[in-house]
C-alpha cells in the first residue's frame, strides 16, 4: 500500500502538477470552482514528496481551483515514486469518473510503455471498465497502433472507437487520404465504420490505393464544401458504397429505372428481393378498398404488356 | 538400423500426439506410434487422454497436435447441401476433423479454432456402421468422400486410413469412394481390388492462387503427375476448381490451369469435374482477414446468397464459369463438368441446360462414379 495516513496543506504554486501519469488532467469546471469557494476542498488531492518539493500524483483540477481561489490545497502523502503505481493510483482516485473512449486510450498509452499485455489487461483495463478480451479490448488495442492526430479525432468525437480496427488495417498513405473527412465533420459511429471499411474494402478489391478510390468515385473534398455537414456526410457514404460494389449498384440503378417505367401511373411496386441472385421480380401493391382492388387488376393488366419486363431480368446488359 | 526418415513437409508442424486411454493400444494408435517412431518425429511427445476428459488443450504456436480419438457420433453422413442450390448430395464418411495444411479460404479455419488434427481411431466402429449402411441393401449404391471435415489423404502418411477404408470397401462393389485432396500420398493404391470403385481426386486452382493462397500443399504439376499415375494405374480421377477465386488474372490463370490438366489426362480418364465459385458463412470472411491479411479476394463483390452464404455477384460468376467451361469443353470436357451448389439459372446460362435434363444431379454424378 502506497497512500499514507499523513496529510499536508500546501500552496497551489508549492505542487508541481506535471507528470505523464496525470494522463486525464483538465482544467477545474466553474462547477468545482464555485464549489470549493462555498464549501472548501472536500477531499484531499495525492502528492508525494520529492527532492524538488511536493509532486501531484492525483488530483490537478482541485489543485487548479485551489490556485485560482487563493486557497490553501489539502494533500494526503504517497510513498512512492514507481510510474505504475502512481498511474494506478492516479486511475484509483479519479474510480467515479465518468469515462470515454478517448479517456481510456489516454490511460492505456500511458501504460502501455509500462506493462505488457497480460499486465495490462490483468490490472489496467478492468479499472477503465474494459473486459479484457472483449471487443472494447481489442479496439482499444488497435487504437494504440494509431498516431496520435488520430486520437484527437477520437477525443473530439469525430471518429468513433469502432472505426479502429479499419483504421489499422489501411497503410499510412490510406489513412492520410481519409484524415481530412475527420478534421471537419464529425461522423455517427455506423457512417464512419461504413466509409472507411467500403473505402478500404473497394481499394483491397481494386488493388489500387484508397486517394485513388476516392478521386475516381468523385470524393475529393472540394466540391462537397457547399454541401451541409450531413448532407457532405450522406454524399460521401453513398459514394465509398458505390466504390465498394461498383456492379451491384449499376445493376440495381438499371433496375430501378426499369422498375419506374414499368409501374408508372399504378400503385404497384417492384423490387428485387435478393441481391440478383435470381431472377425473380417481386411486385406488391397496398389495397385499401374495392375501387383500388379493380383498379390494381387493371393497372396490372396494363403492365404485362410493358416492354420493360426483360430489362428487369437482364440488369447486367445496358439498355439504354 | 535405418535412419530415421523426414515426415512428408505438411506433417512436420506435429509436435504432440494425443490419444484416448480407450484408444492407447488400438491398431491405429499402434501404427501411428510405429510410423512417427521410425521419422525424424520419433521424439514427439504422446499424452494420454483420461476417459471422461472432453477436449484436450494445445496451444503451441504453429505446432499442431495428432489427437487419435474415440468417436462416439455418426460416421456416415450426409452432405450438408441446401435446397436453394443444386447439391452433388454424395455421402460423407467422417474419419476425422481438421487439417495440418493452411487455404486461406478455408471453412475449417471457422469450425475448428485450435491445431489439434483429430482422427477417429475406432475403425471398428466406424466399419460396423459402414458395413450396416452398405450391406443392407447390396443394390443401393453409394458415393462416398471423406474430404469434408478434414483433407481425404493429409494423414495418410501415419495414419493409412484411406488405406484401411478401401480395403473394407473392397467387399462392397455397391460403394465408391472418392479421396479428395491437396496433396500426394498413393500410398493406398495397391489396396484397391477394383480400380473403378476408387476416385482419386484432386483439387486445382490458377497456379496464383495456388503459390499465395494454399500453404504447405503440393503443387499443382505435383498434384496432375500424381493423376496421371492413378489414371494409368486404371483408376479414374475427379477434379474439383473449388473455390474459384476472382483475382486480377484469373482468365490467365484458370486458362493455364485448364490447359496443363489435359498435359496429363485425357477426358475419358476423369470421372467427374467440379466448379464452385468461393463462398462462404458470412462469418468466415473476418477469419480469413485476421489469419490471412494478405488474402484481398475476400473483398470482392459478395452479396448474400439464397443459402445466408456469401457470394460473388452472379454476373461475376457467370463471366468465370463460361470463361472456364468454354475453355474445357474445347478441351473435349462435357458430361464431367458440373457446378458445385449452384442454381438452375446458372446452369442453364452456362451449360444450356439445368440438372433436371441430366436426371438430376446426384443421379447424374452417382452414373458417372459407377463409370456409366
Ligand atoms: S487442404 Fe483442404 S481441408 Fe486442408 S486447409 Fe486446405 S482447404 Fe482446408
Amino acid at each position: 500500500m502506497h497512500l499514507s495516513n499523513e496529510t499536508v496543506t500546501a500552496p497551489a504554486s508549492a505542487i508541481r502538477t506535471a507528470g505523464a501519469h496525470l494522463f486525464w488532467a483538465a482544467e477545474p469546471s466553474p462547477g468545482l470552482i464555485r464549489s470549493m469557494a462555498r464549501h472548501g476542498q472536500a477531499q484531499a488531492v495525492l502528492v508525494r514528496e520529492t527532492a524538488d518539493g511536493l509532486a501531484l500524483v492525483a488530483g490537478y483540477a482541485r489543485v487548479a481551483a485551489q490556485g485560482q481561489l487563493g486557497q490553501p490545497v489539502l494533500a494526503r502523502l504517497v510513498e512512492t515514486a514507481d510510474p505504475v503505481e502512481l498511474g494506478l493510483l492516479y486511475l484509483a482516485d479519479n474510480s467515479l469518473r465518468p469515462l470515454d473512449d478517448a479517456m481510456r486510450l489516454a490511460a492505456l498509452r500511458y501504460f502501455r510503455l509500462l506493462l505488457d499485455d497480460a499486465q495490462l489487461a490483468g490490472e489496467v483495463l478492468p479499472c477503465l471498465g474494459v473486459t479484457p478480451g472483449s471487443r472494447d479490448a481489442k479496439l482499444l488495442a488497435d487504437w494504440l497502433t494509431l498516431a496520435d492526430s488520430w486520437q484527437g479525432h477520437l477525443a473530439a468525437g469525430r471518429v468513433p472507437l469502432a472505426a479502429g480496427t479499419v483504421l489499422t488495417r489501411m497503410d499510412e498513405a490510406d489513412r492520410l487520404a481519409v484524415a481530412p473527412f475527420f478534421a471537419e465533420l464529425s461522423w455517427s459511429r455506423s457512417n464512419a465504420v461504413n466509409l472507411l471499411t467500403w473505402l478500404y474494402e473497394a481499394s483491397k478489391m481494386t488493388g489500387r490505393p484508397v486517394a485513388e478510390v476516392m478521386a475516381d468515385s468523385g470524393m475529393s473534398h472540394g466540391p462537397l464544401r457547399e454541401l451541409s455537414p450531413k448532407d457532405a456526410m450522406a454524399r460521401l457514404t453513398a459514394l465509398a458504397r458505390e466504390a465498394r460494389q461498383p456492379t451491384l449498384r449499376a445493376m440495381q440503378t438499371r433496375f430501378d429505372t426499369a422498375a419506374r417505367k414499368l409501374v408508372a401511373d399504378t400503385r404497384w411496386r417492384v423490387a428485387q428481393p435478393d441481391n440478383f441472385e435470381t431472377n425473380g421480380v417481386e411486385l406488391t401493391v397496398r389495397i385499401a378498398d374495392p375501387g383500388q382492388l379493380e383498379q390494381a387488376v387493371h393497372d396490372l393488366q396494363a403492365m404485362a404488356d410493358r416492354p420493360h419486363w426483360h430489362q428487369l431480368w437482364d440488369t447486367t446488359a445496358d439498355h439504354d | 538400423m535405418t535412419d530415421p526418415s523426414p515426415l512428408p513437409s505438411h506433417l512436420r508442424r506435429i509436435a504432440q500426439v494425443f490419444v484416448d486411454e480407450s484408444m492407447a493400444d488400438s491398431p491405429l494408435a499402434r501404427r501411428v506410434r510405429h510410423r512417427l517412431a521410425d521419422s525424424t518425429h520419433g521424439h514427439i511427445p504422446w499424452t494420454v487422454v483420461p476417459a471422461g476428459a472432453d477436449r484436450v488443450h494445445f496451444d503451441r504456436g504453429a505446432d499442431q497436435a495428432l489427437y487419435l480419438k474415440e468417436y462416439k457420433g455418426k460416421f456416415l453422413r450426409f452432405c450438408p447441401g441446401t435446397r436453394a442450390y443444386h447439391c452433388c448430395a454424395y455421402r460423407i464418411i467422417h474419419i476425422g476433423e481438421n487439417c495440418p495444411m493452411a487455404c486461406s479460404y478455408c471453412i475449417l479455419q471457422a469450425y475448428f479454432q485450435d491445431r489439434v488434427l483429430k482422427i477417429w481411431a475406432n475403425q471398428d466402429d466406424l466399419f460396423t456402421q459402414l458395413g450396416e449402411a452398405f450391406s443392407a441393401d447390396r443394390s443401393t449404391r453409394f458415393r462416398v468422400g471423406t474430404g469434408e471435415f478434414t483433407d481425404s489423404l493429409a494423414l495418410e502418411h501415419l495414419t493409412g486410413y484411406s488405406r484401411d477404408l478401401i480395403a473394407f470397401l473392397n467387399d462392397h462393389d455397391n460403394v465408391v469412394l472418392e479421396l479428395k485432396s491437396k496433396v500426394v500420398d498413393l500410398s493406398w493404391m495397391d489396396a484397391a481390388k477394383r480400380t473403378d470403385r476408387v476416385l482419386p481426386a484432386w483439387s486445382l486452382n490458377a497456379p496464383f492462387i495456388n503459390e499465395h493462397e494454399e500453404f504447405h500443399v503440393s503443387t499443382l504439376t505435383e498434384r496432375l503427375e500424381a493423376a496421371r499415375t492413378c489414371a494409368r494405374a486404371g483408376f479414374r480421377v475427379c477434379l474439383h476448381f473449388d473455390p474459384i477465386i476472382h483475382f486480377p488474372g484469373w482468365r490467365e490463370g484458370y486458362a493455364q490451369t485448364i490447359d496443363m490438366i489435359f498435359d496429363y489426362l485425357t477426358p475419358d480418364q476423369i470421372a467427374y469435374m467440379s466448379l464452385g465459385s468461393f463462398r462462404c458463412m458470412p462469418q468466415l470472411t473476418p477469419i480469413i482477414a485476421d489469419n490471412f491479411p494478405s488474402a484481398t479476394y475476400i473483398y470482392n463483390e459478395f452479396v448474400p446468397g439464397l443459402d445466408g452464404k456469401a457470394r460473388l455477384l452472379r454476373p461475376l460468376r457467370l463471366e468465370q464459369f463460361t470463361f472456364m467451361v468454354d475453355r474445357l469443353r474445347a478441351h473435349g470436357m462435357d458430361r464431367q463438368l458440373y457446378f458445385c451448389m449452384e442454381s438452375s439459372e446458372v446452369w442453364q446460362q452456362v451449360f444450356g441446360h439445368t440438372p433436371r435434363h441430366l436426371g438430376g444431379l446426384a443421379n447424374h454424378l452417382m452414373a458417372r462414379a459407377f463409370g456409366e
